[in-house]
């Protein structure tokens, strides 16, 4: 019982990573990014290489290097997820969301095809794994790499939660949110926050990427695909939009899916995951903590 | 009189015997030369002089499968290569025609229709079963004999198809060794887990039902969904089944990264691997020290095989890079394909098939060829391997004895 909680939580850590960027781009320009599940693919491939490169240092100071690699992973994700709102979809945005939604999917797509054209189809091994011996917490087994990665998701969804909450720049995102019109009248520099956004969710993605890199080990051009689709799926449980939602519906994707396999075995698992998804929704079709977006609607 | 009629008789005989000398004298210089000139004779039959004979092959070339496209292409290319430059078939050169199946059913049925308007007379392609199997009616209605050199499920034969063969040996025969290999280390308690392909099920049906009958008891069959890199939910429930030999029937993508998965959460019992896992990147993934005790079923592959450093070698040579897992088979499948338009004489779909049929002795990398009635190997041909501490995979045992 508390191994199926704890590994629900675990893999659900990862999907809320990855929802906050979907969550927070929709929140404030109403798009679904499909192209962010492949940004976190880009992170892990970024890690990959950068691993790679100072591969002589890894011995002694695996940690620190790897937490060095995680930040520059973040910046170089990031950024490209600043460029793709950029050049793909800034010039759409007066577009009807038909258009947009059509180039996130080929954004997703020139990124998925254009790593396998530099990385080739098969799946690469990451130089660094992340192994340790089980602990045992109440018939739980449990390892340091998978603590020492939860408590990483969990310091950086903390940073964000200030950040948003409690910065100048959070007051204009959520601002925006609000109403893009009225903060541009206000002296929103509109443009400006929309591009910090993509570069806070893109980067929190591309931590994810690495993360998973490190502790599963294999990375593939493919990978972001279903991830991309798991945290939309989270962000919807939780009320898309709203940042604790995506915390939360992670977490929650994650035990569903923990539970379902448990229960109903591993060919039921993402029937039960899902089937719950659209009863949860005909009742409560704004999330579980959706009021706010109905508010901002 | 009675002295005349056998002098006559003698006389007839040896006139006789001297036009059979002729007739058979004639008869190898014209057998000659249509060996070495290879033009007049089979071109006539086999369509116009100079116009090759289009081989097709449906490979995945674009996602998650996609590494083996190459090797299956590669592996077809190098036959077609050294047929053409030992003056081809009946005359005419071949020429190999590759599209894109990507795995999936769809793309593989439009990648037939393609094929065909192009005016293929073989086919040697088809990995993904799932895929493979919705292009079978294309190829027959168009009178294309395939000669499937990797897609192995029951489903492929079961649909009686006069103009389909396999050369890779079937689901059956591959869980038939497993269930033998299972036997022979005495385990008691299997679990089975699939990634929900029709390949993958096919394989773990086929094993229950064979352990059931060898009367081993099937503890948990499991399935996973392919493309995702957490595995601990199946994990979990493979482990509370403790069982004590677990055979993963799907690819080796999934396949190292369960393996790494099992180790962790305890599992210390065998594990037996398909022929979809077997590749170096396996190991790889699963990761070092996390492959003892793990084993495969396969077709034994290039680097095992006794005299096949010269085919390594010129693979090497002309690709730069290592063969892989079934670019042997898709060699195989061009050599057959061309071994029937040659005992047929020409591309007529009836007689390639008859012709195919005929075949007893044919030497590929899976042993001598004999078509069943079923239009599969007589013997699978499938071994155990273990791998190595560089993470290839080797021979553990042949399950001969």
């Amino acid at each position: 019982m508390t191994q199926l909680i704890w590994n629900g939580l675990f893999v659900g850590s990862f999907y809320a990573l990855v929802a906050i960027g979907y969550s927070m781009v929709y929140g404030i320009i109403k798009l679904l990014n499909f192209a962010h599940g492949d940004v976190y693919m880009l992170g892990s491939f970024t890690g990959f290489l950068l691993l790679g490169s100072v591969s002589g240092l890894l011995g002694t100071w695996s940690l620190p290097v790897l937490l060095l690699v995680l930040l520059l992973s973040m910046l170089f994700t990031g950024t490209i997820g600043v460029i793709i709102e950029k050049v793909a979809y800034r010039p759409l945005r007066s577009s009807p969301r038909l258009a947009v939604l059509i180039t996130a999917v080929g954004m997703s797509f020139v990124l998925e095809y254009g790593i396998r054209q530099i990385f080739g189809p098969s799946p690469r091994v990451f130089p660094v794994r992340l192994a340790g011996d089980p602990i045992f917490f109440l018939d739980a087994r449990i390892t340091l790499p998978q603590i020492v990665l939860m408590v990483i998701a969990a310091a950086l969804m903390y940073f964000l939660q200030r950040y948003v909450m409690k910065s100048r720049e959070g007051r204009a995102m959520r601002s925006i949110a609000l109403d893009t019109q009225a903060s541009l009248l206000m002296g929103v520099n509109v443009n400006k926050v929309i591009s910090r956004t993509f570069f806070i969710g893109s980067a929190l993605a591309g931590a994810a990427g690495v993360m998973a890199g490190a502790y599963y080990g294999s990375i593939d051009f493919l990978m972001g695909f279903i991830i991309g689709l798991k945290a939309f799926t989270a962000a919807v449980i939780g009320g898309i939009g709203n940042l604790y939602g995506a915390m939360l519906g992670g977490l929650v994707l994650g035990l569903l899916e923990s539970f379902g396999t448990n229960w109903l075995g591993g060919q039921w698992r993402d029937v039960f995951a899902f089937a719950c998804l659209i009863a949860f929704l005909s009742f409560k079709p704004t999330g579980l903590l959706g009021e706010r977006v109905s508010e901002r609607m | 009189m009675s002295n005349g009629i056998p002098r006559s008789k003698s006389r007839a005989r040896s006139l006789f015997s001297t036009a059979a000398l002729v007739a058979s004298v004639a008869l190898v210089l014209t057998g000659c030369s249509g060996g070495l000139g290879g033009s007049t004779d089979g071109g006539a039959s086999a369509g116009a002089d100079g116009e090759p004979i289009k081989l097709g092959m449906i490979a995945p070339f674009s996602g998650s499968e996609s590494a083996f496209g190459d090797y299956m292409k590669n592996g077809a290319q190098l036959a077609v290569d050294e047929i053409n430059k030992a003056g081809g078939v009946n005359g005419s050169q071949l020429e190999l025609l590759t599209e894109d199946g990507a795995c999936d059913p769809t793309t593989a049925v439009s990648a037939a229709n393609k094929l065909v308007t192009a005016g293929v007379k073989g086919s040697v392609g088809g990995y993904c079963s799932g895929a493979t199997l919705p292009t079978l009616p294309v190829f027959n209605d168009a009178g294309v004999v395939m000669i499937i050199p990797a897609a192995n499920s029951n489903q492929l034969p079961a649909q009686g198809l006069d103009n389909v063969f396999l050369i890779n040996g079937t689901g059956t025969q591959q869980a038939a060794a497993a269930v033998k290999y299972a036997q022979k280390m005495g385990a008691t308690k299997l679990a089975v887990v699939d990634d929900n392909t029709d390949y993958s099920k096919d394989l773990a049906v086929s094993f229950t039902q064979q352990s059931k009958d060898a009367g081993l008891d099937v503890v948990l069959t499991e399935s996973v969904n392919a493309g995702e890199k957490d595995y601990s939910a199946n994990v979990n429930n493979v482990v509370k089944a403790m069982p004590d030999f677990v055979y993963w029937t799907g690819y080796y993508q999934e396949g190292g990264l369960i393996t790494r998965q099992l180790r962790d959460a305890g599992y210390a019992g065998t594990i037996l691997v398909g022929d979809g896992s077997v590749d170096k990147k396996f190991a790889e993934i699963a990761g070092a020290g996390y492959t003892d005790n793990v084993f495969a079923t396969f077709t034994q592959t290039p680097d095992m095989l006794k005299g096949a450093e010269a085919w390594v070698a010129s693979y090497k040579d002309q690709f730069g890079d290592e063969p892989g897992p079934y670019s042997t088979q898709s060699y195989d499948a061009v050599r057959v394909m061309a071994e029937g338009f040659k005992q047929a004489g020409s591309t007529d779909t009836k007689a390639v098939i008859d012709a195919l049929m005929a075949i007893d002795g044919f030497q590929l990398f899976s042993g001598p060829l004999k078509f069943t009635p079923e239009h599969t190997l007589s013997s699978g041909g499938f071994a155990i391997l273990s791998i190595s501490e560089d993470g290839t995979f080797k021979l553990e045992d042949d399950l001969q004895g």
